[in-house]
């Protein structure tokens, strides 16, 4: 009853916001928290609008937002194939930095794991283009499901890097006040200089001390002595020494190796076209390439979560992609801070943090990421607007900063829900299916305490748990021959001649560590994917050296031709065939 | 290990270089490929050694003439091998599979690692990230050496030479060119290459234009281009989506100097290369470069030439023989983006070759060689930014100077 | 009827107009010449050596550049590239070798630019 009555009042305020902000007539439906929207509105602006302001509303769980829009793209619906390929304890639905968290995670329990991912590799979606940030929870807004798992997951990385070999840096962030942190709001500047010097590093303290996140301030000139870049226009700033680094798709590789090990099964170029549920329960999921038996499911699908509970019938959001854009620049610049920085400036962007200039493991420096909500789930295209903003927004940061020195720039989509906050829970609807969804930042930080939730859940909902003997939780740290001294250079050579030649210049990587990739538990089969795995091609001549060198290797590693190398996903060819090809004549033979 | 002269790169500038040094000097060649040659063996088409020649050869041939006098020599060539780093001692640490790691010590070294291309990130190209855009150099050796096609509907970004000589290649290998596009107002290869590329194939060059979009998930399918103002700028409304599977990037090369950076070498901002003297010696004594280490060539004829300089100093250097004098700067003056060698310090040689760039195209002009009163004069007809400028100047006029040499390029000789 | 080319024989690249006016060609533009001649070789008999590369058996690499040992007309070329694109050598190839004899009757032989060993040798 109680439910119900909640319900209603949701009800009540939904409808008051669909009158203020132009969704006069839409269909409004609320079930168990979650808020249905159904009807035609004028644009994709409306969408988002109504959407976000209902997504605020208290005690409303989830907002389901099918109001149709002119313009509004639908995704073809893949076919599926009718050949039983498996049967799981537990399917876990996409190869992100969660799903991958989720399969090592429940890799230590006497289960059958299979692992569906639509792509051709892990960390190709969501997860690949982070910034690697793992952020300590001081920037979430209070309360939230995200803040309490970002500051778990924090304190879980010095123990998992270690376990699974990573990369990870607890490199310290800066909070920075300026004097155009309160420039938005017409106030003298002595006082909006006190607030900025005075008031907002505290509020920020005292927060952190809530939270148990070490953090002290830090005086202009003691900060300007520590960054001697730093703009002159910095007040005062609050340093978080335990703010670190990773890298988004090596974590994610070596959570899903080490689960591998521990006996997951990683199906991936396996899209997951329906799911099927018998009597209110999760029976099987079927994808290309046949169907997989199991009754549970965990959907950590990422941007396409809302489409994976809908062919459960498990509809509870809807996600709003949200583009980031960053700059990443050439090493050769990378000393030039000593730690991650971030600007704060009034009013804060909702749902985001601002970005800053961050540091990464591999000692680049990076600048973004932006945010910008988009229609298409895989538009990762980085617009000139994008770039300009990006320079016109973080120059501010550093003004001396050479920042003709870009080298790559790229782009990723977050996850959004309504609602803003992760959403795991299992369904209220289906038995058996779990949500894992409104994965955003700090999604990577908060990656490792998101699997015990999951587990958590699971052991609620009935799936029998035992824990396995024989885990083994340490994964096998790859050759990376940039990172040894002279002596282990030589003493990997010894083993294996092919450590001695160097493939990609820039970044220093051998053909041992190309051959390692492609023969890897989860084999490196495209271009992007070596790259991915050894920075072949990451460096300042971005592949313009080594792109022969590495697709000859590839192909001679897998015995394909050298024309059937991709870059990443299925056809995207590097080349179009053979010299010749395109001769009449050539073409005769 | 030890040697006297090490030569870093094994493309025209250490051939000649280390051909030269051997002539006095134990020599040792360190190259990363497993054949010498550098990007001459990609480069089929002809019109190397016009100069030394007196030919036109094609790039393999004329690499093909430095390996046979290699293979003579007593020249120690390592392939295969890649430096890692060198130290102020002028030790290097290299490795190849063969012999793992190598430690040289080397009384002398000669930088000789070339330059690499332009990438899509230092010109910002928006768009997506899909296969099929690739640097000249790079499709060249697609092309030319691995034997694949990069693709076969292309549009080429920059119109230097690697640019110009693509176009041409692409088309003969029978693909499309659906034209050459360049950002400044005029071209920026050698006039030839304009002509014997482009024109003969009627391939359109495009000029105050620029690539502003890139689209495709799996491979490029179209590339959006648009007109420049004067400040290169994209004019809006002036944009066309061209449909195509592939972008070449011709736009622009960089002296290749991370381990010259390592080793100390003082840099010049405008070359992106290390400073040198005539010698070709940099600001750490015994370490030299040459060819396009130093800054980047039109004629590969230049790099030969300046390269057996670096070579016969590196030996004698190593074999204690070189007297400095006075260091002599050379700066620039009108009309004069850069000039290798940026000092002087022994005057020892016949003549010092002067290299130099002009900043803009120019007609019946004077190069004017300086220090308070002009000390050399040369007519030229024509000067433009893509034609590399030399003056050979007689040691003899040298000798004495005591302060900044000036060189300055004046339209119409005025008082 | 009137062609024009840019000349190449130095920097300058003076845009010639060269017209046949009977047995006579008339070329203007230029400011030497060897513009003159340029132009008048352009109108009446362009040619060109060709270059390009062909499929090589058992070399370290699948291609052997090689090019034409005297100019050839401008207008055979691609054909010639059509037809080389047939011709299969083998390694071992030495510098100067010729690939192919008199290609497309032209007179010109396709000689190889460079040497290239076998594979594995």
């Amino acid at each position: 009853m109680g439910k119900s009555m909640n319900d209603s009042r949701i009800r009540k305020k939904v409808e008051k916001i669909a009158r203020k902000e132009g969704g006069v007539g839409i269909g409004v439906r609320v079930e168990g928290g979650i808020v249905y929207l159904d009807g035609k509105i004028d644009s994709r602006k409306d969408f988002l609008s109504l959407g976000s302001s209902i997504g605020k509303i208290k005690h409303a769980g989830g907002v389901v937002n099918n109001l149709e829009y002119p313009g509004k793209k639908k995704r073809e619906k893949k076919q599926g194939k009718k050949e039983k390929i498996g049967e799981a304890d537990v399917v876990i639905v996409g190869g992100g930095v969660i799903g991958c968290s989720i399969a090592r995670e429940l890799s230590h329990y006497d289960l059958k794991i299979i692992l569906v991912g639509k792509a051709e590799d892990v960390a190709t979606g969501t997860t690949k283009a982070n910034n690697g940030m793992v952020h300590t929870g001081i920037g979430e807004k209070m309360g939230t499901l995200k803040q309490k798992l970002c500051v778990e997951g924090h304190q879980m990385y010095d123990d998992i890097s270690k376990e699974l070999c990573i990369p990870y840096k607890k490199c310290g962030m800066w909070i920075i006040t300026t004097g155009d942190s309160l420039a938005h709001y017409k106030i003298p500047s002595f006082l909006a200089n006190f607030i900025a010097k005075r008031v907002v590093p505290f509020i920020i303290l005292r927060r952190g001390k809530k939270l148990g996140i070490p953090m002290h301030l830090v005086k202009r000139e003691e900060l300007l002595r520590q960054e001697p870049h730093v703009t002159e226009k910095a007040l005062a700033a609050v340093y978080s020494p335990t703010y670190g680094i990773t890298c988004p798709y090596l974590f994610t590789i070596a959570l899903a190796e080490n689960a591998i090990e521990n006996g997951v099964d990683i199906m991936l170029n396996t899209e997951v076209v329906d799911i099927d549920v018998k009597d209110g329960s999760v029976k099987s999921v079927i994808t290309t390439e046949g169907v997989i038996d199991t009754h549970f499911v965990v959907n950590a699908a990422g941007l396409y979560a809302d489409e994976i509970a809908e062919m459960a019938g498990a509809r509870e959001y809807t996600i709003h992609p949200k583009k980031g854009s960053t700059l990443l620049f050439d090493k050769e610049y990378g000393n030039y801070i000593n730690h991650s920085m971030s600007a704060l400036k009034f009013p804060r962007t909702e749902h985001y943090k601002g970005g800053g200039i961050m540091l990464t493991v591999d000692g680049n420096i990076q600048w973004g990421p932006t945010v910008e909500e988009v229609p298409d789930r895989d538009d990762t295209s980085v617009t000139y607007e994008e770039i300009e903003r990006i320079f016109q927004g973080y120059s501010y940061l550093t003004p001396d900063f050479p920042s003709k020195t870009v080298i790559a720039y790229f782009a990723g989509l977050r996850a959004s829900t309504f609602t803003e906050d992760f959403f795991i829970q299992p369904s209220k609807k289906v038995k058996g299916f779990v949500h894992v969804a409104g994965i955003q930042s700090p999604g990577l930080a908060a990656a490792p305490a998101v699997a015990d939730m999951v587990i958590n859940i699971l052991k609620n909902e009935g799936l029998p748990m035992n824990e396995k003997q024989d885990f083994n939780p340490c994964r096998k740290k790859p050759v990376v021959f940039r990172e040894l001294g002279n002596e282990e250079k030589k003493k990997i050579m010894e083993k294996n001649s092919l450590y001695g030649r160097i493939v990609c210049r820039c970044e220093q990587v051998t053909e041992g560590e190309i051959v390692d990739a492609i023969h890897a538990p989860i084999p490196a089969l495209s271009m992007d994917a070596i790259k991915r795995r050894t920075r072949a091609g990451m460096g300042r001549c971005q592949g313009a050296f080594c792109l022969p060198r590495v697709a000859r290797i590839l192909a001679r590693e897998t015995g394909i031709p050298l024309e059937r190398v991709v870059k990443n996903i299925e056809d995207s060819y590097l080349f179009v065939g053979k010299a010749k090809c395109l001769l009449e004549v050539g073409n005769e033979n | 290990m030890k040697t006297d002269v090490a030569v870093i790169g094994g493309g025209p500038a250490g051939l000649a270089a280390a051909l030269k040094a051997s002539e006095q000097a134990k020599v040792m060649l360190l190259e990363r490929e497993n054949e010498l040659g550098g990007i001459l063996p990609q480069c089929i088409h002809n019109g190397f050694g016009n100069f030394i020649f007196k030919k036109m050869l094609t790039g393999p041939e004329y690499a093909h003439h430095f390996m046979g006098k290699v293979e003579k020599s007593d020249i120690d060539v390592k392939t295969e091998t890649a430096v890692l780093e060198i130290n102020e001692d002028k030790t290097i640490v290299a490795t190849n599979p063969s012999d793992g790691i190598l430690e040289i010590k080397a009384k002398a070294i000669v930088l000789a690692m070339g330059c690499r291309e332009r990438s899509r990130a230092q010109i910002l190209i928006p768009g997506t990230r899909p296969a099929g855009v690739y640097t000249a150099g790079t499709a060249q050796r697609l092309i030319n050496i691995e034997g694949v096609m990069p693709g076969k509907r292309i549009v080429i970004l920059g119109s230097g030479d690697v640019g110009l000589i693509m176009a041409r290649r692409f088309i003969l290998e029978g693909a499309e060119v659906e034209g050459v596009y360049e950002i400044m107002q005029k071209p920026g290869g050698l006039t030839r290459n304009v002509v014997q590329c482009l024109e003969d194939y009627g391939i359109p060059l495009l000029l105050s234009h620029t690539v502003t979009n890139i689209k495709g998930k799996k491979r490029v399918e179209a590339v959006t281009v648009a007109k420049v103002d004067k400040s290169m700028k994209p004019i809006k409304g002036t944009e066309r989506v061209i449909p195509c599977d592939c972008l070449i990037l011709a736009v622009g090369l960089i002296p290749e100097n991370e381990l010259s950076k390592q080793a100390g070498v003082v840099m010049d901002e405008k070359t992106g290369g290390p400073v040198v003297d005539e010698h070709m010696e940099t600001s750490v004594p015994g370490i030299f470069a040459c060819g396009n280490v130093v800054h980047v060539h039109d004629l590969v004829d230049d790099v030969t030439m300046v390269s057996e300089i670096a070579g016969e100093y590196a030996a004698k250097y190593a074999t204690g023989e070189i007297e400095r004098g006075k260091e002599i700067k050379v700066v620039v003056g009108d009309n004069v983006r850069y000039v290798v060698p940026q000092f002087l310090r022994s005057i020892d040689m016949d003549n010092v070759t002067f290299y130099f760039r002009v900043k803009e195209e120019d007609k019946n002009v004077k190069v004017i060689i300086s220090e308070s009163m002009a000390i050399f004069e040369k007519k030229e007809r024509i000067v433009k930014p893509p034609e590399m400028v030399k003056a050979s100047v007689p040691s003899e006029l040298l000798k004495g100077i005591q302060n900044e040499l000036r060189i300055d390029v004046r339209g119409k000789y005025e008082k | 009827m009137k062609s024009k080319f840019t000349c190449i024989e130095c920097p300058l690249g003076c845009a010639i107009t060269a017209e046949k006016k009977g047995d006579e060609i008339i070329v203007t533009g230029n400011k030497c010449n060897r513009g003159k001649d340029y132009a008048i070789r352009e109108l009446t008999d362009p040619k060109r050596i060709l270059t390009t590369t062909v499929f090589v058996e058992n070399g370290i690499h699948p291609l052997l550049p090689v090019k034409s040992d005297r100019e050839i007309p401008k207008n055979l070329i691609k054909k010639c590239i059509g037809e080389l694109s047939k011709v299969r050598a083998k390694a071992p190839v030495k510098y100067g070798d010729v690939i192919c004899k008199n290609v497309m009757g032209t007179g010109a032989n396709i000689v190889s630019s460079c040497s290239m060993v076998r594979k594995n040798e």
